[in-house]
Order: structure tokens, then sequence, then C-alpha cells
């Protein structure tokens, strides 16, 4: 097999291609169940199966952080609700993610953030439900306009979904796996866009 | 193509005949071509010269081609050409083994050339036509090049017609010599003593960065004026084109204005990650190295450099949703975007317990998650961002999402 030939030299004849960070709304990241892995090795991306039609790997989200809890004693660990027009975001940051960690520490609620994080679904313990939460990247506190702007750009990308649904690889199979019409999220889009318009 | 120009520059050649002919004459001749009958301008330009050199019995005007030359504009590698053509440009040879260097025109355009040592050729002085016969034309960095070899009749000619140059717009240069009018849009910091000046040019198509060397009777040109640019070098490097303006003329046009287009590409989206590396960075003062030092002012190639220069930047990633790209701000538009500027950055790390990590982590939290318009080129995986904005909130975006939202509720 040809790699292309790369002026810079072999350091950079492997190209690794960044998983985008989808815009997705807290209503529709809640309803999202299906997660599954690609490929066979350990260092296999997974992917949350968005329930309009789109895998993601990663996902930007920007609202209100209104609280945060730290949990444990050897093992720091923080919780953190993020607040959007649709509803709650949960995000989590570990020893495993010090940048975000430490960032959310440093946060007083309540305050804007930007928060890019890997999405995870998880079953509670005692039966209580599934849940799904972001292992944050990054949290950034920003301004009242990125948030604003993060709205629109949600209400975008989530019409796109809808829009695209049916003709895609990813929205046949959430047609097999949620039982949630696609077209619902119009209305979670038309809902937030209107409380912009105050 | 401007037909007045044209009939200017038809003008010119005949005056050179010592014959005179209204220029508003010729522009009337083009215009009926073009616009009646839909000639392309450079064949009306032909057709109307060898109507005029009929008329007025006049022979050799220059684009009137004939049989045994070749035009400059039409050489093609590996060719052995014979042109007619004045020296419009000279440069210092870098070998021993090449007598000159220089840029030979005539009326249809211009050529690098060289002159090699060996060739035995008389030598060739600016602003004097010649006739040379049997040269090689080659590709040399993309661009072509007329070689004068031992083979190569060099004839001086009795001949002072004026030329004038054609004038492109500068997205549409190419490697080899170019003609330009431009202004100087920004100065940047020299890296090696050996240059004059280094910046930006630009006009309504884009910009071009330009180099000119040092040499004697080399002014730098003045922020913010118009330049007409003759004969430039354009020179190609990693895909990018930059113009040495040493060989070229350069008249300063102070009254006029133009318009800078950003050339390049735009991109947008949010930050969804600052880089290390981002920043304040200490840079390798070796001459044209300016490669960034570890933290023990360790520089991969000159080893320990404690004489290092500052410098801002960052390398993030630019996601729209979609897809994702490695960007680089230097530094001026760091400044700009991150609201700091390279000398407070340098206070801080100086003063601060946390030295150059205070920075990283203040540059970090100043644009991470935000939203922007770039405008860059793309080079290799990164795109060179030129210039970036912040992305304002549009009333009208949230309308029409408004409407498209209720489409169906």
């Amino acid at each position: 097999m040809n790699t292309p030939q790369s002026p810079f030299g072999s350091r950079r004849e492997v190209r690794f291609e960044r998983e985008p960070a989808r815009r997705v709304f807290a209503a529709e990241l809640r309803e999202s169940r299906h997660q599954f892995r690609e490929g066979t090795e350990e260092k296999s991306p997974t992917y949350v199966l968005l329930p309009t039609g789109q895998r993601c790997n990663r996902v930007f989200v920007v609202g209100s952080l209104t609280e945060k809890q730290r949990q444990g004693e050897q093992n720091i660990f923080y919780r953190a609700r993020v607040i959007d027009p649709t509803g709650t975001t949960f995000v989590t940051a570990g020893n495993y993610q010090p940048e975000a960690m430490q960032q959310i520490a440093r946060i007083e609620p309540p305050a804007f953030v930007a928060v890019v994080g890997k999405p995870n679904v998880f079953e509670a313990p005692d039966g209580g439900g599934v849940y799904v939460s972001l292992r944050a990247e990054s949290v950034t506190v920003v301004d009242h306009e990125t948030r604003d702007l993060w709205v629109l750009d949600a209400a975008k990308a989530t019409l796109d979904r809808i829009d695209a649904y049916g003709t895609t690889e990813d929205s046949k199979r959430a047609g097999e796996e949620y039982r949630i019409d696609p077209a619902l999220f119009r209305k979670t889009v038309a809902d937030a866009l209107a409380q912009m318009n105050l | 193509m401007d037909l007045s120009i044209i009939a200017a520059r038809i003008s010119q050649k005949i005056q050179s005949k010592g014959k005179n002919v209204e220029q508003h004459q010729i522009e009337a001749k083009l215009r009926l071509l073009v616009e009646e009958f839909g000639v392309p301008p450079a064949e009306a330009e032909r057709t109307v010269i060898s109507e005029l050199g009929r008329e007025y019995q006049v022979q050799g005007l220059a684009g009137a081609v004939e049989s045994d030359r070749h035009a400059i504009a039409e050489l093609v590698p590996e060719e052995w050409v014979t042109i007619e053509g004045k020296v419009v440009g000279l440069s210092t040879p870098n070998s021993p083994s090449i007598a000159q260097t220089g840029i030979i025109a005539d009326a249809s355009g211009a050529i690098r050339f060289v002159v090699w040592a060996k060739a035995g050729a008389p030598h060739l002085e600016a602003g004097q036509w010649y006739r040379i016969e049997s040269a090689v034309v080659d590709e040399f960095r993309k661009a072509p090049n007329l070689k004068v070899h031992s083979g190569t009749t060099v004839t001086p000619l009795e001949s002072d017609q004026p030329l004038l140059p054609t004038v492109k717009p500068v997205a549409d240069l190419k490697p080899g010599v170019g003609s330009v009018r431009v202004k100087m849009v920004q100065e940047w910091e020299a890296r090696s003593d050996r240059i004059l000046q280094t910046g930006l040019v630009g006009d309504p198509t884009g910009t071009i960065k330009f180099t000119i060397w040092k040499e004697d009777g080399r002014e730098p040109l003045v922020p913010g004026t118009v330049y007409d640019i003759y004969y430039a070098t354009v020179d190609e490097y990693n895909g990018r084109l930059s113009l040495i303006l040493n060989s070229g003329t350069l008249i300063p046009d102070e009254d006029a204005e133009i318009e800078i287009g950003a050339g390049g590409q735009a991109f947008s989206g949010a930050i969804v990650h600052v880089g290390q590396g981002s920043g304040l960075v200490k840079r390798c003062p070796v001459e044209g190295c300016n490669r960034v030092l570890s933290r023990q002012n360790y520089c991969p190639i000159h080893e320990i450099q404690p004489d290092f220069r500052y410098d801002l930047r960052v390398k993030a990633v630019l996601d729209d949703g979609v897809t994702t790209k490695n960007i680089l701000m230097q530094r001026e538009t760091t400044e700009s975007i991150a609201g700091i500027l390279l000398e407070e950055a340098v206070e801080i790390a100086e003063n601060s317990p946390l030295g150059m990590d205070e920075v990283f982590l203040r540059v970090q939290s100043a644009v991470m998650g935000r939203y922007l318009d770039c405008h860059g080129r793309e080079m290799d995986t990164t795109v060179l961002v030129t210039s970036a904005e912040p992305h304002r909130f549009d009333p009208g975006a949230l309308a029409a999402l408004i409407d498209r939202a209720g489409g169906e509720a």
C-alpha cells in the first residue's frame, strides 16, 4: 500500500482524523441509549447513536453550569449540571481528565460554560434507569453571546439531522434502535429558539 | 482587460517606430473587434497591430511575432528558442558558475534568465535590448527559466522602445515573473540579517508575502502606500507564492488607495481544543532557523540559545460540528483574539510563579469554546490563519432558524 508522501517526512504520514464535536441539545442527549464500538481493537472509538440518527464520539455543549459536586476522597471526581434551553446535561470529570477537573474546580456557579466531552451511556446500579453524561475534556467559562451562538448552532445541527433522517446508514440504524419520532425534536428546537426571542 | 490599456500599448509600439497614431483611433478599432465581433482582446490586439503595421509600413512591431523568434510569454520548458527582449532587472548570482541572473522582457511578457559563466556571453546591461539566439528554456522551482549557454548567441540591439508590463491580479500570479499593483499591508519581523524588509502586499484579489533583500540603493516599502511593481520575481515554496522585489521596479503612487481582498479560504466553527505550544513561545535566534525552543532554551539544531526571542501563537482545533481543522494563529491574530499583547504576555511569564504556563492558561480560557470566523490558507494538515474575528450573533440567523423549525410544527 502506498502512503502519500509528505514533504515533512515520515512523522506526518499517519493522518489521524479527529472526531468532530456534535452539537446536541440536552433533551436529545437524554434520550440516547444505544452505544457501540466501531472495530475490535482496544483503542477503537465508541459512539453514542443519537435518536435523530447520527453517531457521536464527541459533543460540544454551551450552557449554564448551575451546580457542581465534588465526590470521593482518594479519587476526586466532579459532577456538574449544565443547563440549556431544553434541559440538563450531566458533565463529569475524574482523575483521567485532570485538566477538565481543575477547570471545574475553579468555576463558581452559576456561569456560562463551553464543554467538550465524550458521551457515555450507563445504567444506574440499583436499576434506577439509564443515564447519559459527558466525560469532559475541557470546561471553560464563556460569555452570554457564545451561549446564544451555540443555541443557534445546535438548533441548525439538530434540524440538519432531522432533514437527513432516513437517508443515512446511521439514521436507519436509529430507526431500529429508537421508538422516538425524530420530528419531535423539531418542536424541541422551536421551543429552544422561542426562548431566545425575548 | 481594459481596452484603453491595450490601445496605449499599441500606440507606444507604433510611436517607437517613429509613426504617430491617435490612441482613440486604435481603441475604436479594438472596441469594434471585441464588442461587435466578440474577438478575444489578445487576438484583437494582434489584428490591430498587424493592420496598423501594414498601414504605416512599419515592421518588427513586437507582439506581431515573426517566425524566427518567440514571444517570451509563450516560452515553454524543454525548448530551444530565440528571443528579442529588454533586460529589465539584474540580480546577484549566488554561484561562481553563473555569470549573471536577471529578467528579460518583451511586449508579451517576461522570463528569468541565467547566463552561465562558461557561456562566454557579453555582459548584459539593464535597460538594453538583446537578441538571444539558441537559448534553452527549462524549469527551475516550477518557474520557466531561460539559460544562456556556450551555444547561445547574444547580440545587443539598437532599440529603446518602451515596454508596458502586463499587470496581473495577485490571485493570478504564477511562479516566474509578475507585475502587480498592490498596497503594502503589513510589515513582518525579518528572520534574517540579509533581509531589508518582509511583509504582506495585496490587491482586491488577495495578499502575498514579499521580501526585499539588502542591496545598495534598495528602500523599504512604506506601509499603507500603493505601488506599481514591475517585473518582480515570483517564487514558490511549499505551495505558497512570494514576491522578491529586488529584481523589480517599484513606483509608489502616493495618492492611490486600493481595497485589499483576503484571498485564501474562510473557515468557521468553535475552538474545541487548544494545543500544547500555544501562548508564549521562545524562538531560536539563529538566522533562518526560528524554531521553537524547549523550556531549557534548547533548539533541536542549534542547541542552547540564551538570546531567544519571544513570540505568541495559538495552535488549536476549529470544529464546525461536521469537520475539524487544525489551525495556527500567528502573533497579530493571537493578540486580537486572545486579547493579550506580546509584551503583556512576556511580563506575565516573567512575574507569575507559573511562568509561561500562566500565559497558556490565559490564552486557553480566552479562546476555548469561542466561535470564530477565520480566513487563511490550508497547508498540509494545518490552516495558517491570516485573519480571524469572533463570530457575532445575527438576529437574522435566529429568525431563519425559527422559520425552519416551525415549518412543520
